[in-house]
């Protein structure tokens, strides 16, 4: 069931923190609130990327079907994260899959009425731009200390002579 | 009060393979038992012919028996990994300061676990599960490699049993993995944390460590109540051979556990 | 002077009463260390008799730099900073510290505890003993109280001899150990050579000590005796040729790693351990588990070790303090300054020793004075211009 989303609640999702009230009221226009159950796919693979969430409870997986590896889970996301990128720019299309692990809660935005609000209201789009970036870049660096394998021992690691 | 001078022998009671590279022995005395541990501590264990390492005690404070995690990672701890139930090993300790949980009463722990930086927690958070109530909200955070490299898996739903909110996150899934993955810093950031009433006690690798300390401290937790554990070479184990400093510090006497607004000045000077 | 004494004031031995005094301590139960010469150096070494003492001995030192040389005067003390000091008796080189053996149920270990041997140091300079005070407070004190140091420590005699004639690379002064000897002594002599006469003047400072000088003769010193030895050890104080800023070097070393100076002093040092070794308050040891062949016997020795090894900081994967730069640091940091946090005092007693038999002559009263300089610098500079030390700046 999705329902309309009043600004002061999208205002408090981590995402938007600091963004001015107006522009918060615009992008509410662009968001419904949507409860997705345990086991829903967002988005496959390879489909058109036409949204983004802003999660606001449980739990979503980002995965890749691999042969021999189904659905391997790559990331997880869940409160305060923003997930999908893709729809910002070509080919907008989904580089991984995207499932509810457990009933999840969040603000869906709809691509196309973002993209025409930011169009129209450019302090609109510098506002999230920075987020989106800031969002990825923690994301890369997350993803860079996964790379260390910090955990690994000795032997397993690069470091082992 | 004189240092023991030289290993008290136990005898190895039950071991237990937690991952592929990583056991957990159960020792009993053979000699006058050691003083008992307090959670965070550490002993020298002795392994015949082969040498001593520095392990963080790992069982239950005031449990029966020493108990003891180890990851084989060279000559000494794979001796101490293959050692049978009825094989003696020594022992001298405890040794250093101790995470100090029961300074948490009437307010939040959180527990952040970095792969086998589990095992020293361990006896922290079973103390603040034995006596619950003292506690707010009891948080344990663990980041490990793989589902596979997850130490004591087997507990931890007893833990969610007695209040705990424990979640997991994994470095790199493997099939089947419906849990998160991510680093754990990340899991701190879908947490509720009251920065005003929060003692947060941090394990793991030196790097994880930092950065857990980090985005604690991005949740507005002072730093004095960040505690981590720290690591340097260690031989001696009783502040006499000059090995474990680290600045000011001598770790086996005035660590491991150390408040994070001490550690944080000396972690940033490179090859301190 | 506060505190019990033993005679009514300082007495006055001739030099030729040294003989009697070795005797009285060997009668005593005593081996007597001294110095003596060998090898073209003046090291400590058990004496036979008091012949052995290095009498017109003198060196010649600068950085890098140790000769003996003749003086011009029969003194059996004229010398410094030789290669060795006084802690190779109380904290061997190598020990062992315990041993294991294979057994039917398992094994079974035996502390390697033997009785300490009975040693008197004659000839301890005030730096010396000032040094074997501080590796007291490291290892024979406190939680240490029944080690094998304290075992050894409580059985040794100490004659120190006060300085009239500071070596050339000393700075006892400025660090407040000497030229005058400070309390721990048994027996602390000032030698007096003027033409013929050679005397020693006594200051007595346990009982055991005036015990050992009921056997020797002596006689009180006149009060012009007196004062002379007194004013020639104070004057000596004056003709340092090095002095540190002892009082600012905590916190002068605390806020020094990032200092460009290090890159400096790495440029040249070799990290070959030499300071360690020579100085009197190193005590960084490292242990070996060793098996006999048929692997049923098993034994746990101590050995020096220096912080300039590069495997002194090893963990996991490699060392922690890989650069020259580090290792230098790490060691005259925690001398002068992270000492005083972990043992409540400096770690350097201004012997010198570090700057003769360092093979590339740094001498670390100068490294301090340049870190001084440029902490100074840093302090007025605009923050853009703080110099950048090679290996990266510390985050402000």
């Amino acid at each position: 069931m999705n329902d309309a989303v009043p600004a002061p609640a999208l205002a408090e999702h981590a995402f938007l923190r600091g963004m001015p009230a107006d522009d918060v009221a615009r992008l509410a226009r662009a968001a419904v609130a949507v409860r997705l159950p345990a086991g829903h796919r967002l988005f496959d693979e390879g489909t058109p990327a036409k949204k983004c969430w802003l999660v606001t409870s449980g739990h979503v997986a980002l995965d890749l079907n691999m042969p021999g590896r189904a659905n391997l889970i790559i990331e997880t996301l869940g409160r305060g994260d923003v997930l999908g990128f893709s729809w910002l720019s070509p080919p907008h299309q989904w580089q991984f899959g995207a499932e509810a692990v457990e009933s999840t809660e969040a603000f869906e935005l709809d691509g196309a009425t973002v993209m025409a609000l930011c169009d129209s209201h450019p302090e609109l789009g510098y506002q999230l731009a920075l987020r989106f970036l800031a969002a990825a870049v923690r994301r890369l660096q997350a993803t860079r200390i996964r790379l260390l394998d910090l955990y690994a021992a000795p032997s397993q690691s690069a470091e082992a002579r | 009060m004189s240092l023991q001078a030289v290993p008290a022998r136990y005898r190895v009671a039950s071991r237990a393979a937690e991952t592929c590279d990583t056991v957990t022995l159960v020792l009993e005395p053979v000699d006058e038992p050691i003083a008992p541990h307090r959670p965070g501590q550490f002993a020298m264990l002795y392994a015949f012919g082969s040498g001593e390492v520095p392990i963080s005690i790992s069982g239950e404070p005031g449990g029966p028996g020493l108990v003891y995690t180890i990851r084989s990672v060279g000559a000494v701890t794979r001796a101490l990994c293959e050692a049978d139930p009825g094989e003696l090993i020594g022992v001298r300790g405890p040794y250093g300061t101790d995470w100090g949980v029961a300074d948490a009463a009437g307010q939040d722990v959180i527990v952040v676990a970095g792969g086998i930086g589990l095992a020293p927690l361990r006896p922290a958070l079973l103390a603040a599960l034995a006596a619950r109530s003292r506690y707010r909200r009891v948080t344990v955070l663990i980041g490990t490699r793989t589902p596979d490299d997850l130490v004591f898996a087997g507990e931890l739903d007893a833990w969610r049993e007695q209040g705990a909110d424990v979640r997991v996150t994994v470095d790199r899934a493997a099939v089947g993995w419906r849990g998160h993955v991510g680093v754990v810093t990340q899991l701190i950031d879908r947490v509720n944390v009251d920065p005003a009433a929060t003692l947060a006690l941090v394990c793991g690798p030196e790097v994880m460590m930092r950065l857990t300390a980090r985005s604690l401290l991005a949740r507005g937790v002072s730093s004095g109540s960040v505690r981590i554990s720290l690591e340097r070479n260690m031989r001696c184990g009783i502040a006499e051979c000059g090995h474990c400093q680290l600045g000011p510090l001598l770790l086996c006497r005035d660590g491991p556990v150390i408040s994070y607004q001490r550690a944080a000045p000396l972690l940033s000077v490179k090859e301190l | 002077m506060d505190g019990p004494t033993w005679a009514d004031g300082p007495l006055l031995m001739e030099a030729a009463a040294l003989a009697p005094l070795l005797d009285a301590l060997r009668r005593s139960g005593y081996r007597v260390i001294g110095p003596t010469v060998s090898d073209g150096a003046i090291i400590l070494g058990e004496l036979g008799s008091a012949e052995d003492l290095p009498f017109g001995w003198g060196v010649s030192l600068e950085p890098g730099g140790y000769r003996i040389r003749r003086r011009d005067d029969s003194a059996a003390f004229g010398h410094s900073a030789g290669p060795q000091s006084w802690k190779q008796f109380l904290h061997p080189p190598r020990e062992k510290v315990w041993s294991a053996r294979r057994t039917a149920g398992g094994f079974e270990v035996e502390d390697a505890a033997e009785p300490a041997p009975r040693l008197a140091f004659l000839g301890v300079r005030p730096c010396d003993l000032r040094a074997i005070e501080i590796q007291d407070q490291v290892l024979g004190r406190g939680q240490h109280a029944g080690s094998r140091y304290a075992a050894r420590r409580a059985g040794v005699f100490i004659v120190a001899v006060n300085c009239t004639e500071p070596g050339a690379t000393c700075f006892c002064a400025s660090m407040g150990t000497g030229p005058q000897a400070g309390p721990g002594y048994d027996l602390a002599l000032t030698e007096m050579v003027t033409g013929d006469a050679h005397r020693f003047l006594i200051d007595v400072g346990s009982a055991a000590g005036a015990d050992v000088l009921a056997s020797v003769p002596t006689r009180p010193a006149d009060a012009a005796t007196g004062e002379g030895a007194r004013s020639a050890v104070a004057a000596a104080a004056d003709r340092m040729g090095r002095s540190m800023p002892a009082d600012i070097l905590h916190d002068l070393m605390a806020g020094s790693h990032g200092a460009v100076r290090w890159d400096d002093v790495a440029s040249r040092c070799l990290t070959c351990g030499n300071c360690t070794m020579a100085c009197p308050t190193c005590f960084c040891t490292t242990v070996e588990d060793v098996t006999d062949l048929s692997g049923d016997h098993a034994e746990r020795w101590q050995l020096w070790d220096s912080c300039f090894d590069p495997d002194f900081s090893h963990l996991h994967a490699g060392p922690v303090r890989s650069s020259s730069r580090s290792r230098y640091r790490q060691w005259l940091t925690h001398k002068l300054g992270t000492w005083h946090d972990q043992f409540g005092s400096s770690g350097c007693v201004g012997c010198g020793r570090c700057i003769v038999w360092c093979p590339v002559g740094i001498d670390l009263t100068e490294e301090v004075a340049a870190l001084q300089a440029e902490a100074r610098q840093t302090a007025q500079a605009p923050p853009d211009e703080t110099p950048q030390a090679e290996t990266g700046s510390e985050p402000s």
